[in-house]
C-alpha cells in the first residue's frame, strides 16, 4: 500500500504536478511516524503509512498557500482541505491529496504506540476521505465504532459538576497554544490571545484567563472543527479539548444538520441566514 | 558507612520541614500527569517520578508571576512587590534538572541580577534523586552532568534496597539534613545507568559555520512552531512583560514566552524580524549552543532531560540536530580536528 503511495508522489514530482509532498517517514523513537515533506525521490522513498500516522497533514497546506502541494490525507484531514478551500485558504487546484482510507489510527506517543483506538477515531464515521485525488486503502480491521461515550458521561454531570472538571482541566495548562498551533482551523492572522491593543485575555497563566482561552477557542471552531482531534492528541498536559469541540460540533449539526468539510459547497451555517431560522427561534 | 534514610523516614523529614514553614515543590501525579506541584503532606509526592512533562522551572520561574502591584489611592500611588519571604525546597531534581537550574542562574544572576529569581533561589533548597534508569530520550553525560552527579544540588538521595543513601552536597544541604536522622549503614550505590553520548564537543564553531545551511528551513517544514518545546523545557526562560489593569489597580505579570510564537518578533508596524519558519527553527537551536556558550563564556545550555524529544508532536528531535550538524559539518567545514 505504501509502494502505491510513493509511486504515485514519484510521479507527481516527475510530472512536476507539485514541488512537494508531504506524507509520514518513522520518527527517531523508531516506533511512531512523524511529518515528511519529500522534494525528491530519495526522499520519497522514507515514506510510510501504517495506523501510527496520527498527524493531519493538510494543516500544512496552510503554510504553503500557492505552492502546488501533493499531501497525504486521512479521511478525518480530508475535510481539511474541504474546510480551508471553502473559507479561501487554500486553492484547490494547488492540492493533490493522496487518500487513504482508514480503519483508525492508534494513541501513539513518543516510544510507544498502543492498541487502543485514538478517541477521535471511536467517533468517526468517515472511511474513505472526503475528497481526494487519487485513493489508496490501508489494510487493518476497522475499530470499533463506540459513539460519544465520554461526551455522553459529560452530559449526566450536574453544571456544577462539569464546571468543577473543567477547572481541574484548565488548572494544569501551561498555555503553549499547542492546540491552536496544530489546528487547521485556526488561522488568523494575529490570535486574539496575542493581540496587545486592547489586551482581550493576554498570555497570562492564571484560572480565568485559561478558561477564557479555551472556551472562545471552541466557540471559534463551531461548525468549523473538522475533528482530526489534533489538539487533543498533542496537549503536553493532556487536557480533553476534543470533548468541547465535539460538544459543540453535536448542537450545531442538531441545529443546522451541518457537519464542516464533508463538502466544500454547502454553506456553512454561520455563513448563510435563512428566513426559517428566524421562525425556528420564534 | 553512608547515611540511610528509610521511605518513610524520607517522608518524614519532608513532613518536618514542611510543618515547620518549608514550602515543598515536588514531583506529583495531577490527573495523571507528572507535574511538580507544591505538596500538601510528603505522601502525595511521586516518589519514582521519572522527568517530570515540565520542568522544576516552574518554582523558580513560574509560567506566570506577579513582580509588583500598584494601586492609586486617595490622591497616592502605592506599590507593592510580590516578595517571597518563606523557605522551599525543591524534591526529587533528577541531575539534569540541577544542571537545568544552574543554567537558569547563569543568565538570571547575572548582574543586574532578575530580584524575583534570585530571592527564590536563594530560598530554595535542592534536594535530588539520582537516576537509576535512564530513558531512551535522555543524553545528560552529553552535557557536563551524569545520572549521579550531586553537582548544583544541596541534598542527593540515591535509591537503596527499602529506601535511599542521603548525601548532602553543600552546607546549606548539611543544615537541612540536621532534622533527617538518617541511620548509618554500609551501602553500596548501585551501578548508574549510560545514557547515549552524542558529539557534543565543538558545536558552536559547527553551529556558526552552518548558520546559513538549508537544513534549517527542511527542519522548521514540520514544526508547528507550538511552544511545547520552550515550555517544558528546564533552561529555557524567555518571558513577556505586560500590565494587567484593573479599576484603581494594575499588576505587572511576567509569563513564559518562547521564540517560536508567532508574535514573539514582531515590531511596531507589523514587521517580523524572525518571520520565516526557518529562522524561528534555528533560533531555539541557537540560542542554547551558539549565543549562551557565546554570551556566558560557558557551557551548552541545554541539560540532556530529552523533555522535548518525548513532547514534540512532530519529532524535532535535538539530538538528531547534534548529529545532523556534526555530519553536515565534517562534510562541509571539515572536522575541526587540529
Amino acid at each position: 500500500m505504501v509502494d502505491e503511495i510513493r509511486s504515485k508522489a514519484k510521479e507527481l514530482l516527475t510530472d512536476g504536478t507539485v514541488e512537494c509532498v508531504i506524507g509520514y517517514e518513522r520518527a527517531t523513537d523508531g516506533v511512531t511516524a512523524r511529518p515528511l515533506f519529500a522534494y525528491t525521490a530519495e526522499e520519497i522513498d522514507r515514506f510510510i503509512m501504517d495506523n501510527t500516522c496520527v498527524h493531519n497533514l493538510a494543516r500544512y497546506l496552510l503554510d504553503r498557500k500557492g505552492k502546488p502541494t501533493a499531501v497525504v490525507v486521512k479521511p478525518c484531514d480530508s475535510r481539511t482541505i474541504n474546510l480551508l478551500v471553502q473559507e479561501n485558504q487554500i486553492e484547490r487546484d494547488k492540492v493533490f491529496a493522496i487518500g487513504v482510507t482508514c480503519p483508525g489510527v492508534v494513541e501513539a506517543h513518543w516510544g510507544e504506540a498502543s492498541d487502543e483506538a485514538q478517541p477521535r477515531c471511536v467517533t468517526c464515521s468517515l472511511e474513505v476521505p472526503a475528497v481526494y485525488d487519487y485513493l489508496v486503502t490501508m489494510p487493518g480491521e476497522r475499530q470499533t465504532r463506540t459513539g460519544f461515550p465520554d461526551l455522553e458521561r459529560m452530559e449526566t454531570m450536574s453544571p456544577e459538576e462539569r464546571r468543577e472538571f473543567w477547572e481541574r482541566q484548565f488548572e494544569r495548562c501551561i498555555r503553549c497554544h499547542a492546540c491552536r498551533q496544530v489546528c487547521p482551523g485556526c488561522y488568523c492572522p494575529i490570535c486574539f490571545v496575542d493581540q496587545l491593543d486592547p489586551t482581550w485575555v493576554g498570555i497570562r497563566n492564571a484560572p480565568p484567563e485559561n478558561q477564557v482561552w479555551h472556551l472562545i477557542r471552541a466557540f471559534h471552531l463551531a461548525g468549523r472543527c473538522i475533528e482530526c482531534g489534533e489538539c487533543q492528541r498533542v496537549c503536553p498536559v493532556g487536557i480533553p479539548l476534543m470533548l468541547l469541540n465535539q460538544k459543540l460540533a453535536a448542537e450545531v449539526e442538531g441545529m443546522f444538520d451541518f457537519r464542516p468539510g464533508l463538502d466544500a459547497e454547502t454553506l456553512p451555517p454561520f455563513a448563510v441566514f435563512k428566513k426559517e431560522e428566524l421562525e425556528a427561534e420564534r | 558507612m553512608s547515611r540511610f534514610l528509610s521511605r518513610e523516614a524520607l517522608l518524614a523529614w519532608l513532613d518536618g520541614l514542611r510543618e515547620g514553614g518549608t514550602v515543598v515543590v515536588a514531583p506529583t501525579l495531577v490527573e495523571g500527569v507528572s507535574l511538580y506541584r507544591q505538596v500538601p503532606v510528603a505522601s502525595e509526592i511521586d516518589l519514582d517520578a521519572s522527568v517530570t512533562v515540565v520542568s522544576p522551572k516552574e518554582w523558580l520561574f513560574p509560567a506566570s508571576h506577579t513582580i509588583f502591584t500598584v494601586e492609586r489611592k486617595d490622591g497616592r500611588v502605592d506599590l507593592r512587590e510580590n516578595t517571597f519571604d518563606g523557605r522551599a525546597v525543591l524534591f526529587g531534581l533528577h541531575p539534569c534538572d540541577a544542571l537545568g537550574v544552574h543554567l537558569m542562574d547563569v543568565p538570571f544572576l547575572a548582574e543586574p541580577a532578575d530580584g524575583s529569581y534570585r530571592e527564590r533561589r536563594e530560598r530554595t533548597a535542592l534536594v535530588g534523586l539520582s537516576c537509576i534508569r535512564c530513558r531512551p530520550e535522555c543524553f545528560c553525560t552529553s552535557v557536563d552532568t551524569s545520572p549521579d552527579d550531586p553537582t548544583h544540588l544541596d541534598v542527593m538521595l540515591t535509591l537503596v534496597e527499602g529506601g535511599y543513601v542521603v548525601a548532602a552536597a553543600s552546607d546549606k544541604g548539611e543544615a537541612l539534613l540536621a532534622s533527617a536522622k538518617p541511620e548509618e549503614k554500609a551501602l553500596s550505590l548501585p551501578e548508574p545507568p549510560a545514557p547515549e553520548k552524542l558529539p557534543t564537543e565543538d558545536l558552536p564553531r559547527l553551529f556558526r559555520a552552518l548558520y546559513d545551511d538549508g537544513y534549517w528551513g527542511r527542519l522548521a517544514d514540520r514544526c508547528i512552531h507550538c511552544n511545547i518545546c520552550s515550555y517544558v523545557c528546564p533552561t529555557c526562560y524567555c518571558f513577556d512583560m505586560r500590565d494587567y489593569p484593573r479599576g484603581n489597580t494594575a499588576e505587572r505579570v511576567q509569563s513564559w514566552e518562547s521564540c517560536q510564537a508567532p508574535g514573539f518578533t514582531r515590531l511596531a508596524g507589523g514587521h517580523d524580524t524572525r518571520g520565516s519558519k526557518a529562522a524561528k527553527m534555528r533560533q531555539r537551536f541557537a540560542h542554547k549552543f551558539l549565543y549562551f556558550p557565546e554570551t556566558f563564556d560557558s557551557q551548552l545550555s541545554c541539560s540532556g532531560c530529552g523533555r522535548c524529544v518525548r513532547a514534540c508532536p512532530v519529532n524535532i528531535d535535538i539530538r538528531e540536530i547534534i548529529s545532523d550538524l556534526k555530519k553536515i559539518g565534517v562534510s562541509s567545514v571539515g572536522s575541526g580536528e587540529k
